[in-house]
């Protein structure tokens, strides 16, 4: 592997005609040739309705200049993640700027949990980050319980970190496989599946779902573990570091896949921090900002792990930092189990229930980064504004950031490493 | 499963209401915010993790840029910007939630806006990551962010009119108004032309369950309604 230098960008022939033009026309004492901004070329070009651009950003994207076209990636891209489109404004073979198209997934979540009841809107979040759903469903639940005043009993809180950290796992096992699969490899997501499946299938044993599990509840969880449950957990946890580290061994060295990620898409801690991207992307770039840790909830402040943090801020870096985080993930099961203790897994909480006028914030460490809820009770049965951030729509904006300068190719390889579900970006 | 022993009944107070108090030590922070915010900020109010501060729309350049920037606040991560709607004849509010490795609170900053002429100057001038919240706040409702580059919907479509999380938001909603509806026949209701359907569904001879035509006793009925379907 040679090292390639981040700010070095390809040599872009189409580019190098234009400046040694128009360096002889300056010698040569003539106007220049290409006005700055280009044409304006309009929507036509990606085949939508024509009108007028509406921000000074997009028609900077329509204006094409010289050898510049414009290309629709999606809606239903397979690699997309999702069904979202990508407009890439491309010059050959290289990105010029990316511009990410949402919406195609929107179904107003926020309102419908601003007309549903506080036990409902928890089963309203469920399908957002649909490979994060334990997760999604724990934030509404540290509001409401905050609102309401209610506290879950311990066992309920230790349940609730065991199914958050099974959550996690198979998550970040999905994203080592997928990222595999857009850069080309196919294998490595079977075997991320195996292992999905195997935590699928333990958590609806215990939710009774197997993927919208409808899990939490204000003040508790929904079920105490079954027989079913810890047997499967055991068998998991006997075959689980095995693996991981078969997928490992298939991606980590392999020399494509270091080709495709090694010095891609690096993003520096300060401007992840400025784009508002957090979780593993954020700590791969070397901040060591963890939800877990800056503001421990639930059970977090009894349990002992690091954040772990890479230098690198690159594809690669991302990468090994979710693989990082599996074992950690892991090791924080171990330790779950350990102390888990006896007890009821429900508080005494109604059905409808009615809190006080006030506001809460809940924030929890999802697999892509800080997913918070603010709440705002008004006295009523529902809450009158429910918010929600999801990380991978923030993390998204980093696209557009990083691509320009690079290949076609690795635009989806360098959103994939950033593990983005439209389900949560679009919400 | 490390004590067995341990009787549950030794767990917490089960469903009682847990009094509100400050963060043990969110001190420093309210003493901070009085002193050196003090003309800025209203209506200082603090949850078991939280504290909250009430400022001018206007101001939220200068109270953010300062809470950013000074040593003593430094926070340096902005968690969330989110809008909410307090109604017709009310206000609008932008609450900016922020992050401290100093503090062991969370900051939130609710940021006053005017319900009828709703303009706030942007912040991506500090956080470049405002702007996907910032777009998400003009489209859902309809708060105009000064200084912003790409002030443009990110989920409806370009031409959608309303602002849907606006509280006097009615369905159903003007999609049907919009240019862009009607993309093809089936998303218009009103172009279908129902009355073949319908003329054919009355004259139809295929079976129906339960099945009508049987005939029926004193005392029973042709098909067993007791049980659900």
């Amino acid at each position: 592997m040679t090292a390639i230098d981040p700010e070095t960008r390809i040599p872009d022939p189409i580019e190098l005609d234009r400046l040694e033009e128009e360096r002889l026309r300056a010698a040569a004492g003539l106007a220049p040739l290409h006005a700055e901004g280009g044409e304006y070329a309009g929507f036509d070009t990606v085949g939508i309705p024509e009108r007028p651009p509406q921000t000074e950003r997009e028609r900077d994207v329509y204006s094409l200049d010289e050898g510049e076209m414009l290309v629709n990636m999606g809606p239903q891209h397979p690699s997309t993640h999702g069904v979202m489109r990508i407009v890439v404004k491309v010059r050959g073979e290289i990105v010029v700027d990316v511009d990410p198209v949402l919406g195609y997934l929107h179904r107003g979540i926020e309102k419908l949990c601003e007309n549903a009841t506080y036990t409902t809107v928890l089963t309203y979040v469920d399908p957002m980050d649909y490979l994060s759903t334990m997760h999604n469903e724990h934030a509404p639940a540290i509001a409401f319980e905050k609102l309401y005043g209610v506290k879950a009993p311990p066992r309920a809180e230790y349940i609730r970190a065991l199914v958050v950290e099974l959550n996690r796992v198979f998550s970040h096992g999905l994203m080592m496989g997928f990222l595999a699969l857009d850069i080309g490899g196919l294998t490595p997501i079977l075997y991320s599946f195996i292992n999905r499946d195997e935590i699928v299938d333990m958590l609806s044993a215990i939710s009774g779902q197997r993927m919208l599990f409808n899990f939490f509840r204000v003040g508790g969880v929904n079920w105490d573990t079954n027989d079913e449950f810890l047997s499967r957990l055991g068998t998991w946890r006997g075959n689980v570091l095995r693996n991981i580290e078969m997928n490992e061994r298939m991606i980590t060295e392999n020399e494509i896949f270091r080709a495709r990620t090694v010095n891609m898409g690096r993003l520096s801690g300060d401007d992840a921090i400025s784009l508002g991207v957090s979780g593993p992307n954020l700590r791969a770039s070397g901040v060591p900002f963890d939800i877990r840790k800056a503001h421990p909830y639930s059970i977090y402040r009894e349990l002992e792990f690091d954040v772990i943090t890479q230098e690198g801020g690159d594809s690669y870096s991302r990468y090994l930092q979710r693989i990082a985080e599996i074992k950690q993930s892991i090791h924080l099961i171990d330790q779950i189990i350990d102390k888990m203790p006896h007890g009821p897994v429900q508080a005494q909480v109604p059905g409808i229930i009615r809190p006080k006028p006030g506001r809460a914030y809940g924030a929890v460490e999802s697999p892509r980064g800080l997913y918070s809820v603010y709440a705002i009770s008004d006295g009523g049965p529902n809450p009158y504004r429910f918010r929600m951030r999801d990380p991978s729509f923030i993390s998204l904006q980093a696209i557009p950031k990083l691509m320009p300068g690079r290949l076609v190719a690795d635009t989806m390889a360098v959103m994939a490493s950033f593990d983005p579900v439209m389900g949560g970006v679009d919400k | 499963m490390a004590d067995v022993r341990r009787p549950w009944a030794a767990a917490d107070p089960l469903g009682r209401r847990r009094p509100l108090s400050a963060p043990a030590a969110a001190g420093a922070l309210i003493r901070h915010l009085t002193e050196r915010l003090g003309s800025d900020i209203r209506d200082l109010w603090t949850d078991e993790d939280t504290v909250e501060v009430q400022i001018d729309g206007a101001r939220n350049v200068d109270v953010l840029t300062r809470l950013r920037d000074e040593e003593e606040f430094a926070f340096w991560f902005l968690a969330d910007a989110a809008a909410v709607d307090y109604g017709p004849g009310e206000r609008f509010e932008v609450v900016y939630h922020l992050y401290s490795s100093r503090h062991p609170a969370w900051l939130r900053v609710r940021a006053h806006v005017d319900r009828q002429d709703a303009h706030l100057p942007t912040i991506t001038t500090l956080w470049e990551g405002a702007m996907f919240h910032e777009r998400e706040m003009y489209d859902m409702m309809g708060i105009v962010f000064d200084g912003n580059r790409d002030l443009r919907r990110i989920y409806m479509s370009p031409d959608y009119r309303s602002f849907p999380q606006r509280k006097d938001f009615v369905l159903p909603d003007d999609a049907a108004d919009s240019p862009a509806a009607g993309v093809s026949p089936l998303e218009r209701p009103e172009t279908w032309d129902l009355g073949r359907f319908r003329d054919a569904l009355t004259v139809s001879s295929a079976p129906t369950y339960p099945p009508t035509d049987l005939p029926v006793e004193d005392g029973e009925t042709a098909a067993d309604t007791s049980r659900p379907r």
